[in-house]
């Protein structure tokens, strides 16, 4: 009697975005140690001081690290593999942030209809953030 | 022992406003709270109202909020609160109706809505479904709790919002789930997939504290999760 079926449940936002939030906290270390490796990797061992690598980690722009011997700042984020980690760490740290809003607000908003308006903000500002820091990261 | 009871009173009937009130009695170490409360229903005001059926922890009806956390009154002792002063309030997030009695409809109807019985449409066989002792003890945990809704009401999410189904709904839940006998756990889990269901939890671990029969609730809670998101009922 213990081989019972799978139970198929069907779709459901809240557990997507709740297997979502641990697997995007886990590719975020995983982003900020491919950073951190890379910004060692390319000199950072012998010159950058802990807060610029701190910042390199969670936002690898090279105006972050000027007073540093990182060898490619000049390129900045021209080097299509800087686009695309900032991007990927864009992607995944606003939409777990935002998506950690719209939990409090599903928690703690009660009227449906300022349910409703919580969610449109949240998506509204998913959005813009994503876009606005899409074109900084390929402006800059 | 002298002891002083700090209770909440509601009477919509009397226009008052909610307040406390006290009153000095003498204790023994020994006596339970709901000593005390039938006590002072006896010899000091015969309005003060609580809900007390078979006053041993098994029919869950005296939960109450004791010195902040939720108890059974009639499990609890006088000498394992450490101090001459108790204060009694109605348990939170459901109205009071008086006194220390609150309308337990909105938990009832989260309890029901996870359809707390066994689902099984399968021809049932010549004598019973049988299961194994290791079946059983699958959901054993689960099948202890007594609907005293010490843990819902412990739960800032459910304070919030009461239709968030809770614990005790999720609880119930788990015991028919995790049942080998029961067809309905697709059902169940669809239901505790949705916006009010399991998700509203955030791990606080109020109610496994405040579990009067010592039920590991969010490890249950866990549990579901767990199934949701592999299918594995095992």
């Amino acid at each position: 009697m213990s081989s019972r079926p799978a139970p198929q449940i069907g779709f459901s936002f809240e557990y997507m975005m709740w297997i979502f939030t641990r697997i995007s906290g886990l590719v975020m270390y995983l982003l900020a140690f491919i950073g951190i490796v890379m910004a060692f990797v390319m000199g950072a061992r012998q010159q950058v001081d802990i807060g610029a690598l701190a910042r390199w980690t969670f936002f690898p722009n090279p105006n972050h690290v000027v007073d540093t011997n990182i060898p490619d700042v000049t390129l900045g984020w021209s080097n299509a593999w800087w686009q695309v980690m900032e991007m990927l760490m864009l992607f995944f740290a606003v939409t777990h942030g935002l998506n950690g809003v719209r939990v409090v607000v599903e928690d703690y908003m009660r009227n449906s209809w300022a349910r409703a308006l919580g969610r449109g903000v949240i998506f509204l500002l998913w959005i813009f953030m994503l876009i606005f820091g899409i074109y900084v990261i390929l402006a800059s | 022992m002298e002891v002083t009871l700090r209770i909440f009173r509601y009477n919509p009937e009397n226009g008052k406003k909610p307040h406390y009130e006290e009153y000095k009695v003498t204790a023994e170490p020994t006596d339970r709270v709901l000593d005390l409360l039938e006590y002072i229903k006896g010899n000091f005001d015969g309005t003060l109202s609580f809900r007390r059926s078979c006053a041993h922890g098994i029919c869950g009806s005296d939960a109450m909020r004791i010195n902040g956390h939720n108890r059974l009154a009639c499990k609890l002792l006088v000498k394992d609160l450490h101090g001459g002063k108790i204060t009694i309030e109605p348990i939170l997030g459901l109205r009071v109706i008086k006194d220390l009695i609150v309308d337990m409809e909105p938990f009832f109807e989260n309890y029901r809505s996870v359809l707390p019985y066994l689902i099984n449409d399968e021809p049932a066989p010549k004598k019973e479904r049988l299961q194994s002792s290791e079946e059983r003890e699958r959901f054993d945990d689960t099948t202890k709790c007594i609907l005293c809704a010490c843990c819902t009401t412990s739960c800032p999410s459910f304070w919030v919002n009461e239709q968030y189904v809770g614990p005790a709904a999720i609880v119930t839940a788990h015991r028919f789930i995790f049942d080998s006998r029961d067809r309905g756990a697709a059902e169940r889990l669809k239901i505790l997939s949705g916006q009010f269901g399991v998700y509203r939890c955030h791990t606080i671990f109020n109610c496994t504290e405040a579990c009067p029969r010592e039920i590991e609730v969010t490890q249950a809670i866990g549990e579901v999760k767990k199934a949701i998101a592999t299918g594995d009922l095992g």
